[in-house]
């Protein structure tokens, strides 16, 4: 991690989607026990992982996580909270009439 | 498992199976594709592994033995009260409302999951980790249920956005608390103040989803009493400057729920709720409910407050129309209007109160 530059890694992951009557969900955890910090960009590669209703779906992919430079992090750190209204989206559309 | 039409060995059979896979291929080629768009969150996780629930463990355990007891595992089932929904037969407009409705729930309570499951995983505090895991496991299930409402009206969610790239925000763990909190309470106010009214008036229920809302809701009571104690646990959190921001975060929740219930108008009149008098209801619960840990609640009755909100909804409608239209200077006088119209919300003097000693309430709406 550089100070202005960001950084790319590579790390294994699991991801498990369950499009289940039960449970509805979706979560990534990295094999190498990376750590996402704030401004971190994550992409999983490969092609979209769809389960089928009713099915729990399990993949190892490859992920990318793109490191923010120490700028960016403590940027994001800085202003992360003035997006604090996302938190307060309980049951809402962004769209103003439907 | 998709069985061939040419593995029947009757006649009847090749009929039954063909006529199941074309009605399934007609509903995935019918179906109406929502991708879910949760965001993604960190914050300091070394400060939520430094929560000490120790001197509240009086309130903390119950709450806690009660969760991990799973009272509602077998609620979110689809039985005989599940009625058959008339889709075709609804009139269009509140269709797309109830749509709406239904898809923003699912998204929040998908977003919810996200959230904690990810604390959960960040976080080596055991009593803190097992309290996300809990909480997350409800939200998915929550989430679940919606989302099969939501295949019956032709609706298919995708959860697809693993894939693409997604940034992740910072928010300071005091934030989280109370805009988490709030959410929780707001979100029991809300469902219980529709099933209440549904049980008095039941020909305007025209879904059956709403008949779930009650024990659904007390999960929300639930989670919204773990997060009433995490603040509980560090009395700094609900004193000093954090009371402004407590006031800051119950006048953007409110107005939020304001601005965007009267989106929602087909909604409202199928459902026979005066958008108004609902606002005003659930924000009186709510603030009871908040008076367990807040200082201070809203003035909600002061005139003010109802005036502030209907400037605030305008000028969110025509920013809206200002944007469709590509007019900057409209667009600008909107959002200062928006603007000068929240900081009108946000300084009518609140009401203070002495918190209770102890926090702990059950749901009794
Ligand atoms: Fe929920
Ligand atoms: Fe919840």
């Amino acid at each position: 991690m550089g100070f202005f530059t960001r950084t790319k890694e590579h790390t294994p992951c699991t991801v498990e989607i369950s499009h289940k009557f039960e449970s509805l969900h979706a979560h990534v955890r990295f094999n190498n026990g990376a750590v996402i910090h704030p401004g971190d960009e994550v992409q999983v590669q490969g092609p979209e992982i769809m389960a089928p209703f009713g099915e729990i779906v399990t993949e190892e992919r490859d992920a990318i996580i793109l490191r923010a430079s120490t700028i960016e992090r403590l940027w994001t750190k800085a202003t992360g909270d003035l997006e604090v209204m996302e938190l307060c989206e309980f049951s809402f559309s962004e769209e103003v009439t439907l | 498992m998709n069985m061939h039409s040419a593995d029947a060995t009757t006649a009847e059979e090749a009929l039954a199976i063909q006529e199941t896979i074309d009605s399934d291929m007609a509903t995935e080629i019918a179906m109406q594709d929502t991708l879910l768009t949760p965001r993604f969150y960190t914050t300091d996780f070394d400060e939520l592994d430094a929560i000490d629930v120790s001197h509240i463990r009086d309130e903390w355990d119950p709450l806690i033995d009660r969760m991990v007891s799973d009272p509602n595992k077998g609620h979110f089932k689809k039985n005989a009260d599940w009625d058959e929904v008339d889709w075709d037969g609804m009139d269009p407009q509140l269709k797309k409302e109830f749509i709406d409705f239904l898809i923003s729930s699912c998204t929040a309570e998908f977003s919810g999951c996200v959230l904690y499951k990810e604390m959960k995983r960040r976080g080596s505090n055991e009593e803190i980790t097992q309290l996300f895991q809990l909480m997350a496991r409800d939200e998915a299930r929550h989430a679940g249920f919606i989302n099969d409402a939501l295949r019956e009206a032709g609706v298919a969610v995708n959860l697809g956005f693993l894939t693409q790239k997604k940034k992740y925000t910072y928010f300071r763990p005091k934030f989280i608390y109370y805009a988490t909190y709030l959410s929780e309470k707001i979100g029991y106010a809300r469902y219980i103040t529709i099933f209440r009214h549904l049980e008095q008036n039941p020909q305007y229920r025209f879904h059956p989803i709403f008949k779930w809302f009650e024990e659904w809701c007390n999960d929300e009571f639930a989670h919204g009493e773990a997060f009433a104690l995490l603040m509980k646990s560090d009395p700094k959190l609900t004193r000093g400057v954090n009371v402004l921001w407590i006031k800051f975060f119950l006048t953007a929740v409110y107005a939020t729920m304001y601005i965007r219930d009267h989106q929602r108008p087909a909604f409202h009149e199928a459902l026979g709720v005066d958008t108004d008098w609902y606002a005003h209801e659930v924000f009186t619960k709510t603030s009871k409910l908040s008076e367990q840990i807040f200082p201070i609640t809203l003035d909600i009755d002061n005139p003010r407050w109802e005036a502030g909100l209907k400037r605030l909804q305008k000028a969110n409608v025509d920013l809206a129309d200002a944007k469709k239209q590509g007019r900057k200077v409209a667009q600008l006088g909107a959002s200062i209007r928006a603007g000068l119209a929240f900081v009108s919300l946000f300084t009518i003097p609140s009401k203070k109160h002495a918190v209770p000693a102890k926090t702990r309430l059950e749901p009794a709406y």
